[in-house]
């Protein structure tokens, strides 16, 4: 029998790869969220992003007037990225092992690659969506106008930055392959990144050191060019920002995928795939 | 209390503070949240002035016994169920809310680190000065409030038992409960509507309580309302966790669907 020539045989490689990627993408965003009610799902997607945007708000409206309003709006509507990024991305990877199904995944001749990036994919589509439900909310009650914005460039920056958060959100869940205690780290992580991201303190303001790690994070140069663009700046002025943003992205995407396979090498090597 | 529930509260209250000490879920609540929540706080408020350094310590605090208390407490029993020992305690001698409200006094009392912590934390490394101009007052309040706080805990931990669409919204109630209770910022900010959800909200009448006494500015009026608020309150709390107890009981000898999610 006839071998297909290399060229099909590539297409049908790069197929079955888009297929695993785009069901794993799918299947593992349903999964997490499958067991829960439809409430929890509004209660994770809805009423806590909101309860968070309002609270460091008022407490920024408090402390520096009404004026500044946009500024904690637009820097807490951006972090809540974070929330699908971080433990929806994280639970999607290291839930695989709670679930039991790990070995089954490593076991599998499966495209690692397609594997690791699927599982952030919905929940990048999922922190878009929040965080424009997040600039809704803001908008509606008032603490910022839009009226200068360039709509597509407000959408990439929120992509970009949603993108390399869920990158970061990647690595961590590698740690949930190693480590029982996954939520201690998303969570602090998570609230981390309030402080570091310069969401509600600006990065300027920051001790030196603590500028440093401000610009490793992701989600530092999304805040800020999210607020230059409902200032009216065009994309233009913030490309460095956004550019910036997607290679820390890239880095943590690289970073984690390392770590995956290694992490994946050395449970094989010792055995402790599913070791509690 | 008779000397035998005295010994399974203090059992349970042990029990459950060993484990906690060693959870690091909690060690993140009650030490390291509070501290980030103090830090931002402090990088907000830092141009409103050094004796907003004992507000923010208060706040960050309270928004840390919260935290602890809503998923320490409100998960006394629910934990239970999952690891598949409620039906054993629900059937012991020693009434259920004896065991809930000895878990609860340990998560609550866990949770005066973040208090602490956030104090500490605004003290030496912010330097500002931390005095508490009306010291006896400030410990009877934080002494009443805790109290109340313990009957909010045993109110939480049957409620989310009975209705898991209610602990559905536990992450979701961190927030609104900082918010209402003016932890951080006064509740003159929020809309007139609101107002009635804050008082009804021991938490309230705390952070009102302790902030005041903290700043010299708790007349005795004030303490008398706010401290006959706070015990009103974990009154009723108490009454309707008295009824919400029945109700678990209820469910597990009649109606056999206790251990059922």
């Amino acid at each position: 029998m006839l071998s297909p020539p290399p060229s099909v045989l590539l297409m049908q490689r790069l197929w079955i790869n888009v297929q695993l990627f785009s069901q794993g993408a799918v299947l593992s965003y349903r999964a997490l969220f499958a067991w829960l009610r439809p409430a929890t799902f509004i209660a994770s997607m809805i009423f806590f992003p909101l309860g968070q945007i309002m609270f460091f708000t008022l407490l920024g409206i408090y402390a520096t007037g009404a004026q500044n309003a946009s500024f904690f709006l637009l820097g807490n509507a951006m972090q809540i990225t974070a929330s699908s990024g971080i433990f929806g991305v994280t639970m999607a990877i290291g839930g695989e092992r709670w679930a039991g199904t790990l070995m089954y995944l490593f076991g599998s001749p499966a495209n690692r690659l397609a594997i690791f990036t699927g599982r952030a994919a919905v929940h990048i589509l999922n922190g878009f969506v929040e965080v424009l439900l997040g600039l809704a909310w803001g908008w509606l009650l008032g603490w910022v106008d839009f009226s200068r914005t360039d709509p597509l460039a407000l959408g990439l920056t929120i992509l970009i930055a949603t993108f390399s958060t869920a990158a970061l959100g990647l690595l961590l869940g590698c740690l949930g392959l190693i480590t029982l205690n996954i939520m201690f780290i998303n969570n602090l992580i998570y609230f981390l990144l309030l402080l570091f991201s310069g969401a509600n303190v600006p990065v300027s303001s920051l001790p030196q050191w603590m500028q440093y790690i401000s610009w490793a994070l992701p989600l530092t140069r999304g805040i800020q060019a999210a607020r230059e663009i409902v200032s009216g700046a065009h994309v233009s002025q913030v490309a460095n920002l956004l550019a910036g943003e997607l290679a820390i992205g890239m880095m943590y995407l690289a970073v984690g995928y390392l770590l995956f396979r290694f992490f994946e090498m050395e449970a094989k090597r010792r055995g402790t795939l599913e070791a509690f | 209390m008779s000397l035998k529930y005295a010994r399974a509260v203090f059992a349970a209250f042990r029990m459950t503070y060993l484990s906690l000490v060693m959870d690091s879920f909690f060690i993140f609540a009650t030490l390291l949240m509070p501290l980030i929540y103090a830090l931002i706080a402090f990088g907000i408020l830092r141009d409103k002035g050094a004796h907003y350094g004992i507000y923010v310590a208060i706040g960050s605090g309270l928004a840390g016994l919260w935290s602890t208390l809503l998923f320490g407490s409100g998960n006394a029993i629910t934990s239970e169920r999952w690891t598949g020992t409620l039906e054993n305690i629900a059937a012991l001698p020693t009434p259920l809310w004896v065991i809930v409200f000895g878990k609860t006094l340990a998560s609550t009392l866990q949770s005066l680190l973040s208090m602490m912590v956030s104090y500490l934390l605004g003290w030496l490394v912010f330097g500002y000065p931390l005095t508490i101009a009306q010291l006896p007052e400030f410990f009877g309040v934080l002494f009443f409030g805790i109290l109340s706080f313990v009957a909010l805990g045993l109110m939480l931990a049957p409620a989310f038992l009975l209705n898991p669409q209610i602990q559905q919204f536990q992450n979701a109630m961190e927030y609104p409960v900082y918010i209402l209770c003016g932890f951080l910022f006064p509740v003159a900010l929020l809309p007139f509507w609101t107002t009635p959800l804050s008082y009804v909200l021991s938490p309230f009448w705390t952070a009102r309580a302790l902030q005041s006494a903290a700043g010299g500015t708790l007349t005795l009026d004030q303490l008398a309302f706010d401290g006959a608020m706070i015990l009103a309150l974990g009154v009723i709390y108490l009454g309707i966790a008295a009824l919400l107890f029945r109700v678990v009981l209820r469910k597990a000898r009649v109606d056999a669907t206790l251990g059922l999610q």
